[in-house]
């Protein structure tokens, strides 16, 4: 299914959120999926993720202890990653951050290069392809986190008028 | 001009300008960014074509209006079809519409018409593609609408003090860019020049949707509006709580428009003179302040009152204007503004940008975030902390305990996925909210924060949910003007706040509040016709509809 890259974000951030990902590390993660996949990453971790809410939590630790090194020092940061899937998403997320990054892997191994003070060099693509099952996948996550609604939040909660007197 | 400019001064403080007091009484400026759009278009003499019209005798159909910029070429389809009375709602959760609307990158083709008849009336039910560039839908206003066609069909020109008190026949309740339901992402259109400032393909959707709607009400009408009519009829729109979190989730935007803003005011303070020319160009526009205050009329009492306090303010702020002293003349008029309301100040901005195009344009470049907030980290807890304490001391200082401090909570409805706010102590939901308490949430990570020196990567380790507090005071240090320092789930806090900052950058004008939650405005009133844009002076600031 072709989709815009906004399109796409939004609906894995939210759909990490409904996974129980907290708010911060669900928008990272929205920002990792889109890269992953304009990259042209498998999506089975992306779903293993998806289902196991604390590799979220855990990936997101891991690039946040990336990023501390490279601000205290300027050369490559070692981190190694023995879960191939989760190292796919590692290298994706840490490539998807907005700041200029060189990963070079070697088996396990991920050596990341960050330059904090420079923007991201890495271009987006024009559409998104996304499977069937992991936009159905992503849209029922996402569903968790929106609030049924009542009467009151349709009539008191939201702006405008229901009726037209213009 | 004296050779030397005195030093700028120091921009007014974060702590002074993103306080909702201020940004709900801010005002449309020659920076905001319909008005830049149509800087543009002037410069490059664009001219607004209608190479499609296939619209009936009763105003139903498809149009193309189109105009080339920065050598491409842009249309705006346009979907005109009958709808009940009954269903003409501003609400996000209507269904149908009198016209819906794609701004298209490029020359459509029969095919791209007839694609985007049978889409853009679905709106968000609807599937869009690289090429649609903005997604909007408008409802006639009937009241206006009917006066026109009727003054048109019997012949003689419709009434000025109506048009004057509506100032809009059309009024959209919702214009989508960057990638929603399909369209083209922004960082697909960015790199354009033409494109490249903030909202700039909504302006255009925007400026040719009021085109649309002058040639249907003249053609259904049967007749041709006078010229100062129809440059006095703008879009308008309707506009709730959707716009709202934008400034909240997109941090570093909402601080370059607020730093251009500022620093465009204190360019202004530091000129040491004034021409001639511009002192005659400063009573002038003085008196079009007071002629638009006196026109701007709502039906809400409360803010009626504020306006007329408004008006009243500036008929005697106004006596300042008209023998302004040789030297630092600006920084007169803004130490004078001092001594009245925050409306009156916010007013004296936008008057004081106008007199000074000529420093302060350049300005709009930098009001766009292309890259996003970059990592920020801090050298360790006890740095966060006096971070924190630097940028946050009015949200540490709020008493969460208090129900009334944390009474509201903003989420997503399911069923039209728009966001609502919701009473936490009433409402189901809570549990489900959108993270726009960021004052509560920065208040938590600080008292969690450790008493001893640790990396911030140990802390988030202990407390991950606290990474979204950590991250927004990153931000903010970066960024000073990049958050709203207010909190955002008091009872006390007022939406429309939010909605009248975001729209004034747009450059709405005849804000019309309806409630806490939602407003009209009115856009492009004022502005060059399709026409008229080779021989604009950018002169229609605050328009006047009395000669």
């Amino acid at each position: 299914m072709s989709r815009s890259w906004t399109e796409v974000q939004a609906l894995a951030t939210r759909a990490a959120a409904g996974a129980g990902v907290p708010s911060a590390q669900s928008l990272a993660f929205g920002a990792m999926l889109t890269r992953h996949l304009a990259d042209g990453g498998a999506e089975a971790p992306l779903h293993a993720a998806l289902h196991a809410p604390e590799r979220i939590v855990a990936l997101a630790q891991r690039v946040e202890e990336v990023i501390e090194a490279a601000s205290i020092s300027a050369r490559p940061v070692k981190t190694v990653e023995p879960d191939a899937d989760q190292r796919a998403l590692l290298i994706s997320w840490l490539t998807g951050l907005p700041c200029r990054t060189a990963i070079d892997v070697s088996g396990d191994t991920v050596l990341a290069a960050l330059d904090l003070t420079s923007p991201s060099t890495r271009e987006r693509t024009e559409r998104l392809w996304v499977s069937a099952d992991l936009d159905a996948g992503l849209g029922t996550l996402a569903a968790r986190t929106y609030v049924a609604d009542s009467a009151a939040s349709r009539t008191m909660g939201a702006g405008a008028g229901l009726m037209d007197t213009d | 001009m004296k050779d030397t400019m005195t030093p700028a001064p120091p921009l007014r403080p974060p702590h002074e300008v993103m306080r909702l007091g201020r940004m709900g009484v801010m005002m449309p400026t020659r920076l905001s960014f319909l008005r830049v759009l149509t800087r543009r278009l002037c410069a490059e003499q664009a001219r607004v074509d209608r190479p499609h019209w296939n619209i009936c005798a009763d105003g139903y159909g498809t149009a193309v209006h189109s105009l080339r910029l920065g050598g491409r070429d842009y249309a705006l389809i346009s979907v005109s079809q009958p709808l009940d009375d009954a269903s003409r709602s501003d609400r996000v959760i209507a269904t149908a519409w009198d016209a819906a609307f794609v701004l298209f990158d490029g020359m459509p083709g029969r095919a791209d018409i007839d694609r985007v008849a049978a889409q853009a009336p679905q709106q968000e039910a609807g599937r869009f593609g690289p090429r649609d560039l903005v997604l909007s839908r408008a409802n006639k206003s009937m009241r206006l609408w009917s006066e026109i066609v009727a003054a048109l069909r019997a012949g003689h020109q419709p009434s000025r003090q109506r048009i004057g008190e509506i100032g809009y026949i059309m009024r959209t309740t919702a214009v989508y860019g960057n990638g929603k339901f399909g369209i083209a992402d922004r960082h697909l259109i960015a790199g354009r020049p033409e494109l490249s400032g903030a909202f700039a393909a909504e302006m255009l959707a925007v400026y040719l949707i009021r085109q649309f709607s002058l040639d249907l009400v003249q053609h259904v009408g049967q007749g041709t509006l006078d010229r100062s009519l129809a440059r006095h009829i703008g879009v308008g729109n309707a506009t709730g709580l959707g716009m709202a979190p934008f400034l909240v989730t997109h941090p570093v935007l909402l601080n370059n428009w607020m730093v251009a803003r500022e620093t465009a005011l204190a360019r202004v303070r530091a000129v040491p003179d004034i021409s001639s020319d511009t002192r005659a160009r400063a009573r002038l526009l003085a008196d079009r302040v007071a002629g638009h205050l006196s026109e701007w009329h709502v039906p809400s009492t409360t803010d009626e009152a504020a306006l007329r306090a408004l008006e009243a303010e500036w008929r005697a702020f106004r006596h300042h204007l008209v023998d302004l002293p040789d030297d630092d003349p600006y920084e007169d008029i803004w130490s004078r503004a001092q001594n009245g309301s925050t409306a009156l100040q916010e007013l004296v901005v936008a008057y004081l940008l106008e007199l000074n195009g000529d420093i302060v344009d350049d300005l709009a470049e930098r009001m766009v975030d292309p890259f996003g907030p970059r990592p920020q980290p801090f050298a360790g807890t006890d740095a966060l902390r006096e971070a924190m304490a630097r940028d946050w001391s009015w949200a540490l200082d709020i008493d969460f305990d208090d129900q009334e401090a944390c009474r509201r909570f903003w989420y997503v409805s399911a069923d039209k996925l728009e966001p609502r706010l919701g009473d936490r102590f009433a409402e189901d939901g809570a549990e489900l909210e959108t993270p726009l308490d960021n004052a509560r949430r920065v208040a938590s990570a600080f008292h969690a924060l450790p008493e001893t020196d640790q990396p911030v990567s140990a802390f988030l380790r202990a407390y991950p949910q606290h990474k979204y507090g950590v991250d927004r005071v990153a931000t903010c240090a970066a960024h000073p003007y990049s958050e709203i320092r207010d909190n955002l789930i008091a009872t006390t806090c007022r939406p429309i706040d939010m909605l009248r900052c975001k729209l004034s950058f747009f450059g709405a004008t005849k804000f019309d509040p309806k409630s806490d939650l939602w407003t009209r405005i009115t856009l492009a009133q004022g502005a060059p016709l399709g026409d008229e844009l080779s021989t604009e002076r950018d002169d229609w600031w605050l328009p006047v509809m009395s000669p």
